[in-house]
């Protein structure tokens, strides 16, 4: 039997639904006042919110190489050299005021600008070159590969000279690199930087930036946000235009909401599909990516003797539908001819994109004498590539061989499973995409047999010995255009006889708030913050 | 409550009154310290096991931190991949790894993360009162709101309140944390505009001297009112979008409970002697029911900590179940450990003060 009294479920009812007033008025008031101080006020207005998705480790420019940590690189941190806009066919001097590449490709010869200083006021000198790029070379962090077998010399006090063993024609186009950004080596050493694997800076550059940038870092969390600040003396003529930028870990989803609304500025991650629907009064760019996403047949006939049959490469080339896959990856995306990205020197261009061909699919299938064979594809399950997840690609994908005669099995795994075994080069079928280290061509020479690449698709060194050599004359020679068609002839080879089948470079979409100009994609960070803009 | 306060109450509340003869060997102790002393022992064993079971499932995890962690060129680079593994402690053999992690814990050391090259313990200092601030706020609304509309539906029981109350904690049980999180992020930020969006304060806004990490308390302490009421804003809808699994459970649980002991004899008897109905429900039903609803409210504790991943993710709410996604996707193998230690540690001891609880109120538990 229950108790009929109204007084203590009065009292007690009252308690819930005081509460829930009380904390439905204290969000209204908040958010009230949120959207206001996005909309107007002196401090509000020089505030700029960027919503990313967080890929990112480190502040410290020596060992910074994911896509976040270059953002933050590229506002704190200045380069010898750098480049204009999205356009990265063209290096152009930064902290250097020109640069001379010798005859044989062999030596970078760099005169300082005078004037450049260090957000404490402190010059660019020469010896703050060579401290960093040493630095970044010898302390082994993720980036020091950019500048393997570069020596790096002082010539005299505005001079810096950069010597490689072999010609390497790519490095001015490596230098824009945030990772290879000047730190000011006197506050620097003062915490514990040393050009060798004993450096210990890293803590105070995750705290301080020592940049000559036209931001400073204020706060970086590598989980939830990075704030910077405006460097109160930057140097350059173009001094930054917000007082502080908030750089803030978000899902797509609520990047999408957050732009909307106004509580951000600029939304990085969203996909095709989510920017269908944007508002009137956002600005929406569409780019092509320079990430390359491609299949590979493993040509180790210990791992698969299907796919190690150059035939069958021929026949998934003929046989996928690239309009079908441009179709998922939304608009903005661009088949991909071959595995250099559109925007680089030596991108074969669109007519060369391979064009399906069903019926020479199942033509070159029968001449590889393998009928309806079965292969794995591998990739990875929870991967995103621009806001473009790889499932429903490698779903697609199946269902465009099957039209062939060829059984795809779909094998999914976490990223840091299937890596395992691309790396290894275990994979029969594997799709994966690769983004460039540097906007210089030379980076794919990694596809060829015996390279980084290459190995991972079972194409070991003497595989393609016409190929190979072809590869070591392309990364010898020197001049644009000399390079240029010496790339484009040396990708037509590597689609004709190489395990690798490029797809689409899908598309990247930025939203940004009506309210903010001069935003450009590039290629290697993303944006840069300092040409960002207020109307 | 102190220990010697107890007995007085137990007879109060009418159970059994304690013999002089059961205290007198084991060292002058009383069973409630005897008993409380018992528990911490178990859950320092369980603390241990819960440090090996974390370090053999995350290496169990087929996939290198290597590959999850350096660039594609750099991974080609033997050096640069001997220099990482070599930092990070993975060259060591792994029963020699977790020894160095056990000895590590011991001296209050976690290790240094691989993901922010930082010790593991300033990451969880800095993450782990985001989530507290958080996840304390929605407990709080649960306790509050769950036993108050359980009692409500216990008292009227089969009227339309005790039909609503059903429906609604069936509701908070059934619909799922994430889809809950976007919802209410979409409805009261997007479209009706009268909540903040993502984050613990305002973006143009610096957050308040650290003290104790919890935004509200430290804002408060500051005298940043605008700060506080942004911090209180931001906070208000992921709690209550978390609360809300937590507020079904503890309504359908005190309504049964609170029911059971209404039909027991004693109340009966209490309402024979004529003691005001407010005198029974809070001296003779709650404390009664009070058993069952603190194993639930334990359990929805844990249950409310595992559902703070999502919700983290969708309100960008900078904590420890985001800092625990990401070191699991990059196998951050100290950073895994450690927030696996964090976790298992509030478990023990929201176990232990459960366990407390029922020797406090009932006496019969510690007497066992």
């Amino acid at each position: 039997m229950a108790i009929r009294s109204r007084r203590p479920g009065a009292k007690a009812a009252l308690l819930p639904v005081l509460l829930t007033g009380a904390l439905a008025l204290a969000a209204c008031s908040s958010g009230g006042s949120s959207t206001t101080s996005q909309s107007g006020g002196t401090a509000a207005a020089k505030t700029l919110v960027i919503d990313t998705s967080f890929d990112l480790k480190t502040a410290d420019p020596g060992r910074t190489y994911e896509p976040t940590g270059l953002i933050i690189g590229k506002a704190a941190y200045e380069t010898l050299l750098t480049f204009e806009g999205s356009d990265v066919t063209k290096p152009v001097p930064a902290l250097a005021e020109s640069f001379d590449l010798s005859g044989d490709g062999k030596t970078l010869t760099l005169k300082l600008r005078q004037g450049a200083t260090f957000a404490d006021g402190s010059p660019v000198t020469a010896d703050d070159v060579v401290f960093s790029l040493d630095r970044v070379r010898d302390m082994k962090g993720t980036p020091s590969f950019l500048l393997d077998g570069v020596e790096v010399a002082k010539t005299d006090a505005n001079t810096i000279t950069l010597t490689s063993k072999n010609a390497n024609p790519a490095l001015p186009y490596i230098l824009p690199n945030p990772a290879l950004g000047i730190l000011n080596s006197k506050v620097a050493k003062e915490h514990g930087a040393t050009a060798d694997t004993g450096d210990k800076a890293e803590q105070y550059l995750n705290s301080a930036s020592a940049g000559s940038g036209p931001y400073t870092i204020e706060s970086f969390n590598v989980s939830s946000q990075v704030v910077l600040k405006a460097n109160a003396k930057y140097w350059g003529p173009a001094k930054p235009v917000y007082d502080k930028v908030v750089i803030r870990n978000v899902e797509a989803a609520t990047q999408k909401l957050n732009i909307s609304r106004g509580d951000s500025q600029v939304a990085l991650n969203l996909s095709g599909d989510q920017v269908a629907g944007m508002p009137a009064n956002l600005q929406v760019k569409k780019t092509a990516s320079a990430n390359v996403i491609f299949l590979l047949a493993n040509q180790d006939p210990s791992v698969s003797k299907v796919t190690s049959n150059p035939k069958f490469a021929e026949a998934i080339r003929k046989g996928v539908d690239y309009d079908g896959l441009l179709e998922l990856a939304g608009e903005g995306s661009v088949q991909a001819p071959g595995v250099i990205p559109s925007m680089l020197l030596g991108a074969l261009p669109p007519e060369a994109a391979a064009k399906r061909d069903v019926e020479g699919a199942k033509a070159a299938l029968k001449e590889s004498g393998e009928a309806s064979p079965t292969v794995k594809l591998e990739y990875p399950s929870e991967l995103t590539v621009n806001g473009l997840s790889f499932q429903p690609l490698a779903e697609r994908i199946q269902a465009n061989l099957k039209e062939v005669g060829i059984t795809v099995e779909l094998t999914p795994a976490p990223v840091t499973t299937a890596l395992d075994n691309y790396r290894n080069g275990k994979e029969e079928l594997g799709l994966w995409y690769w983004g460039p280290d540097y906007p210089d061509p030379s980076d794919y020479l990694a596809f060829l047999p015996g390279k980084l690449v290459g190995l991972r698709a079972g194409w070991k060194a003497g595989s393609d010995k016409e190929l190979e050599a072809a590869g070591d004359t392309t990364a010898a020679t020197i001049g644009d255009e000399a390079r240029k068609q010496a790339y484009v002839d040396l990708q037509t080879k590597l689609n004709a006889s190489g395990p690798f089948i490029p797809l689409i470079q899908p598309s990247q979409n930025i939203v940004t708030a009506a309210s903010v100009t001069g935003l450009e994609y590039h290629p290697v960070w993303t944006v840069d913050v300092a040409d960002l803009g207020a109307k | 409550m102190s220990p010697t306060s107890v007995p007085s109450k137990d007879l109060k509340a009418g159970t059994a009154p304690r013999k002089p003869g059961r205290t007198g060997r084991a060292g002058h102790r009383s069973p409630l310290v005897r008993f409380l002393v018992r528990r911490v022992l178990t859950a320092l064993l369980l603390a241990v096991g819960i440090t090996l079971v974390t370090f053999v499932l995350t290496n169990l995890v087929p996939g290198d931190p290597v590959s999850a962690n350096l660039g594609q060129q750099a991974l080609g680079d033997p050096a640069i991949v001997a220099q990482w593994r070599a930092e990070h402690g993975l060259d060591k053999p792994l029963p020699e790894q977790y020894l160095l992690h056990l000895k590590g814990v011991v001296q209050g050391d976690l290790g240094m993360s691989q993901q922010s090259h930082r010790p593991v313990l300033d990451d969880l200092a800095e993450f782990v009162p985001a989530t507290l601030e958080l996840a304390g706020v929605a407990i709080l609304i649960s306790l509050v709101s769950g036993v108050a509309f359980g009692v409500i539906a216990a008292l009227r029981r089969d009227r339309l309140s005790d039909h609503l109350l059903r429906v609604l904690s069936l509701i908070g049980i059934s619909v799922p944390t994430f889809w809950l999180a976007l919802m209410a992020f979409y409805v009261f930020f997007y479209r009706l505009q009268i909540t903040p969006g993502s984050g613990r304060i305002d973006p143009s806004m610096s957050p308040p001297p650290h003290v104790t990490g919890l935004y509200t308390i430290d804002s408060a302490l500051s005298g940043q009112w605008d700060v506080f009421s942004s911090a209180v804003g931001h906070l208000l809808t992921p709690a209550l979008v978390l609360a809300l699994y937590t507020i079904g459970l503890l309504t359908r649980f005190t309504r049964s409970a609170v029911l059971e002991v209404l039909g027991q004899d004693y109340v009966r008897a209490a309402r024979a002697k004529g003691l005001p109905p407010r005198v029974i429900l809070l001296r003779y039903v709650l404390r009664s029911a009070l058993v069952p609803i603190i194993t639930v409210a334990g359990l929805a504790f844990g249950s409310l900590l595992s559902g703070t991943v999502l919700v983290e993710a969708i309100f960008a709410w900078p904590g420890v179940g985001q800092y625990a996604y990401k070191s699991a996707t990059t196998l951050d193998l100290p950073a895994v450990m450690g927030v696996g230690l964090v976790v298992g540690g509030v478990y023990l001891v929201i176990n232990l003060i459960v366990d407390v609880l029922y020797g406090v109120i009932d006496p019969r538990v510690r007497l066992q």
